[in-house]
């Protein structure tokens, strides 16, 4: 759009508001198209922003936010001091960390391979069955776990019948870590393995064929081809997972968790659930949802300005 | 990306040229449509504002319609979704039709029911609290919430509408019972009456006893001797017996009065404002359990049984010797059913058998209420409401909608109503309609031994067995029963905090009873610090002073 009104230096002001008007009227029902989507953003992103105020009032359900009274930064005090937030928030950190570091990598790995797998109906029934986890819901594979992994669970079964010692999986802190990251792992990576194939596609193929005249080795071709190919994708993911960092879903944690590992598992998300929704306090849930936001938004700058510090593409 | 642009453009000149060609029809419909859309947006949200207009104008007037002229009013009416198989639709079957018929007709009103899910009871109320899309009347089996919402100034004080409209309620749910409902001296909500008391029970395997030739246990070390009998000889033969079921603390499976046998003699002030944790011999409790669970006498996963489900299993699946749960658990169609068929041989008989160092087997028992009932200030119908309320006060109506009608729905027994087992439209969603009847909780008959006899006929589909199980279990666990004291005022501590307390109470129970032995000590004294600087002080700190001001109001 910019290189079209560039090329036409003469036209003044005037004109140029003109020309956008014109150019509105010209693409009017793709405009009318894209009221739908920006009436979605606006219901239901930008309205609720509204209701932030209530982390500054004392919510009274009755009264709504116009007749709440203003207590200021008082609800914040209130959430500062209680230890089960600083739980909540560092387990948060620590379950996201732990999260990146395993199911960071894994798809781009599982992507490289698959790229790798000549025989090309394989190769999609193996993405298939790889990516049907993720429609899953928590609650089902929750249903799983515990069948597969507690002390009676099948797991155990077979540990015990080599006569080994059992493993808490689910009641033991560092085991049920390794259970939750790992059930995390196995239920995404097929899908963002989908993202980073496309991404492969999207290398010029001339490239692999004249590595190939050059005689490079399979690993090689990886390793400067393809990783480099997909580098652009894995930073924009990598720089968004990290501004998620400080929030976290719901279902996986809740469904997974028990009062044995409640010192590890309780976060944010269910924090807010508890205190919010189940005991009715509106304002202490807004406050703990505000400074999430406000804290992941900070991350995803800071990793945005870092990324283009070292001369990569950010997100914007 | 640039290259994308160029592109993008030709593409949409081309578009133009084809609309231009093709009458401007297209263009037209699109802009009606996206207009219909906003449109429909801009409703919405004026909806809503009609809906807050209204609810602070009728604000005012406390009462509005109940005239037996013009458009019928709609009363709105909590009901309990309980996902029952093979449950009607809850509000069209016959009990709906027969409120509609008797109380809306007459009083020229349509009676509507909300289903609520059971399990999500108190956060989908809250919700529809905020929303001031409350029905009418609304309940709740929590008390905090109740209190949280009057002291919000969202309900109607009800003295007034209860003076007169509702003197046939006043006298049958009586001054006791109504003095749960107060807040700050007013009425603020109805309390359900509860003929039942029994909160608690503990059963055991007879048939296993008698295997093995041991008699019933009194006490903890003779319940503890048979515990470990069971585990080393295993007389019911199965596969993985457990000697002791139970599940997550905080669903229907407890402990029973095991804790409160080991509590030392505290002055009634001391005994009603400490916490448990603080209290002597409490610690001990834990331990004893600690000891238990780890000689492998308790259910070995149960802290991951969050639903109750494994424990169910175990129990219906004739794995289990002991355990405890609500007086009337072995009753229950979920238990019944499938230990008959599964195995057929158990017997499970409730005993009595954590005896204090005073001989007594002191146990918790509910108070005299049930669930709470109230109008939210959104609701347009108050005195409706209460006239709803009265009506169902009347023997008459209670009776059918506790029990039907006679040769259909039950079949007097020796002057007990003995259920009949519906489905379809004529079929009870809970025990005894009690989702229907929100003034009463269990039988109402005008008679204890009566009341109790009906239940367990209820509750056991008339399976005549089952009758002395429920009057033996209700004996027991009344036997030695104190119940929560009612201070009358509310604590605000634990409108703060009471949830948070909730919950780790639950967490500190099933962590402390899977401990390794060792660290039982370190980590009880860690976990009742917590407890406490998480506001258990500030709700003991404030149960003291309510209970010495009602003590000096009494006098």
């Amino acid at each position: 759009m910019k290189a079209v009104l560039n090329s036409q230096p003469n036209q003044v002001g005037i004109k140029r508001g003109k020309l956008f008007l014109l150019r509105i009227k010209r693409d009017a029902l793709l405009y009318a198209l894209l009221l739908l989507p920006i009436a979605y953003i606006a219901i239901f992103k930008y309205a609720p922003i509204y209701g932030l105020i209530m982390a500054f009032q004392d919510y009274n359900i009755f009264e709504g936010i116009r007749g709440s009274e203003w207590v200021g930064l008082d609800v914040f005090r209130f959430i500062f001091e209680q230890d089960s937030f600083y739980r909540a928030l560092k387990n948060t950190l620590v379950l996201n960390v732990l999260d990146l570091i395993a199911g960071f990598p894994a798809p781009i790995l599982l992507a490289i391979l698959l790229n790798e797998v000549g025989q090309a109906r394989f190769k999609k029934i193996t993405q298939t069955v790889l990516y049907l986890p993720h429609f899953m819901s928590w609650v089902i594979i929750g249903g799983i776990v515990y069948l597969m992994f507690s002390n009676s669970g099948m797991v155990n079964h077979f540990i015990a019948a080599l006569g080994l010692e059992k493993i808490e999986f689910l009641s033991q802190k560092v085991p049920w870590l390794i259970t939750y990251i790992f059930v995390g792992v196995w239920q995404n990576i097929g899908w963002g393995t989908i993202i980073y194939l496309a991404a492969i596609t999207g290398i010029n193929k001339e490239l692999y064929e004249a590595s190939d005249m050059d005689g490079c080795s399979r690993l090689r071709k990886m390793w400067h081809i393809t990783l480099p190919g997909i580098k652009p994708t894995i930073n924009i993911l990598l720089i968004l997972q990290i501004g998620r960092m400080v929030s976290i879903g719901f279902d996986r944690p809740f469904v997974m968790g028990n009062s044995l590992v409640s010192e590890y598992s309780d976060v944010i998300s269910t924090f807010v659930y508890r205190v919010g929704i189940s005991s009715g306090d509106f304002s202490q849930a807004t406050a703990v949802g505000l400074f999430q936001s406000v804290v992941g938004l900070t991350l995803l700058i800071g990793a945005n300005y870092i990324a283009k510090k070292l001369g990569e593409d950010g997100i914007w | 990306m640039h290259k994308n642009y160029s592109v993008d453009n030709l593409n949409n000149q081309g578009n133009e040229r084809v609309v231009n060609v093709s009458t401007g029809i297209k263009k037209t419909a699109a802009i009606l449509f996206s207009m219909t859309l906003l449109a429909g947006v801009a409703a919405g949200c004026g909806g809503n504002g009609n809906k807050s207009g209204e609810t602070s104008s009728s604000e005012g007037s406390t009462t509005a319609s109940g005239a037996p002229a013009g458009a019928p009013a709609t009363l709105t009416v909590e009901v309990f979704d309980r996902g029952v198989q093979g449950q009607p639709d809850l509000n069209n079957n016959k009990w709906t039709q027969y409120v509609n018929e008797k109380f809306g007709k007459p009083n020229n009103a349509v009676v509507e029911f909300v289903p609520v899910p059971r399990s999500q009871e108190v956060d989908k109320l809250n919700v529809l609290m905020a929303a001031n899309q409350a029905p009418d009347i609304s309940f709740t089996y929590d008390g905090t919430l109740v209190t949280r919402f009057a002291k919000s100034k969202g309900l109607y004080t009800l003295d007034e509408l209860l003076e007169q409209h509702g003197q046939q309620l006043k006298a049958y749910l009586g001054e006791n019972v109504l003095s749960y409902g107060k807040y700050d001296g007013k009425q603020v909500s109805i309390p359900g009456k509860r003929t039942l008391l029994a909160w608690n029970g503990m059963f055991i395997r007879k048939d296993w006893l008698d295997k093995l030739g041991l008699p019933l246990p009194t006490n903890r070390d003779e319940l503890y001797e048979t515990l470990v009998a069971f585990r080393d000889k295993n007389p019911g033969n199965v596969d993985g017996v457990i000697p002791w079921a139970t599940a997550a603390a905080g669903m229907n499976y407890t402990f029973g009065n095991l804790v409160q046998s080991f509590w030392k003699p505290l002055s009634e002030e001391e005994f009603v404002t400490t916490p448990n944790w603080l209290k002597p011999g409490n610690k001990e409790a834990y331990q004893w359990l600690n000891k238990l669970y780890n000689e492998k006498l308790i259910s070995p996963d149960f802290a991951l049984d969050k639903t109750t489900k494994q424990a169910d299993a175990d129990v219906t699946n004739g794995k289990v010797g002991f355990y405890a749960a609500n007086w009337d658990y072995p009753m229950t169609q979920k238990i019944r059913v499938p230990l008959k068929q599964n195995s057929p041989e158990a017997n499970y008989v409730p005993i009595d058998t954590f005896k204090n160092d005073e001989g007594k087997y002191l146990k918790e028992v509910y108070n005299e209420n049930g669930i709470f009932s109230f109008i939210p200030k959104s609701s347009k119908n108050a005195e409706l409401a209460i006239k709803y309320l009265n009506w169902m006060a009347d023997p008459e109506v209670m009776f059918f909608l506790q029990f039907g009608d006679e040769g259909v729905n039950h079949k007097l027994v020796d002057g007990i109503p003995h259920g009949i087992e519906q489905s379809g439209e004529k079929m009870q969603m809970s025990n005894l309609n009690m989702d229907y009847t929100m003034i009463v909780n269990g039988a109402e008959l005008g008679d204890t031994e009566k009341n109790v006899r009906t239940y367990a006929a209820a509750l056991a589909a008339g399976d005549k067995s089952y009758e002395k199980l429920a009057i033996d279990s209700y004996a027991i666990n009344t036997t030695d029963g104190y119940s929560s004291y009612n201070y009358g005022i509310p604590n605000e501590a634990n409108i703060k905090y009471g949830k948070t307390l909730g919950d780790m109470n639950k967490q500190m129970i099933d962590r402390l009873i899977v401990a390794k032995p060792a660290e039982f000590d370190a980590l009880y004294e860690k976990l009742v610090k917590e407890y406490m600087d998480a506001g258990g002080k500030a709700v003991q700190e404030e149960n003291v002073k309510n209970y010495r001001e009602s003590k000096a109001a009494q006098k």
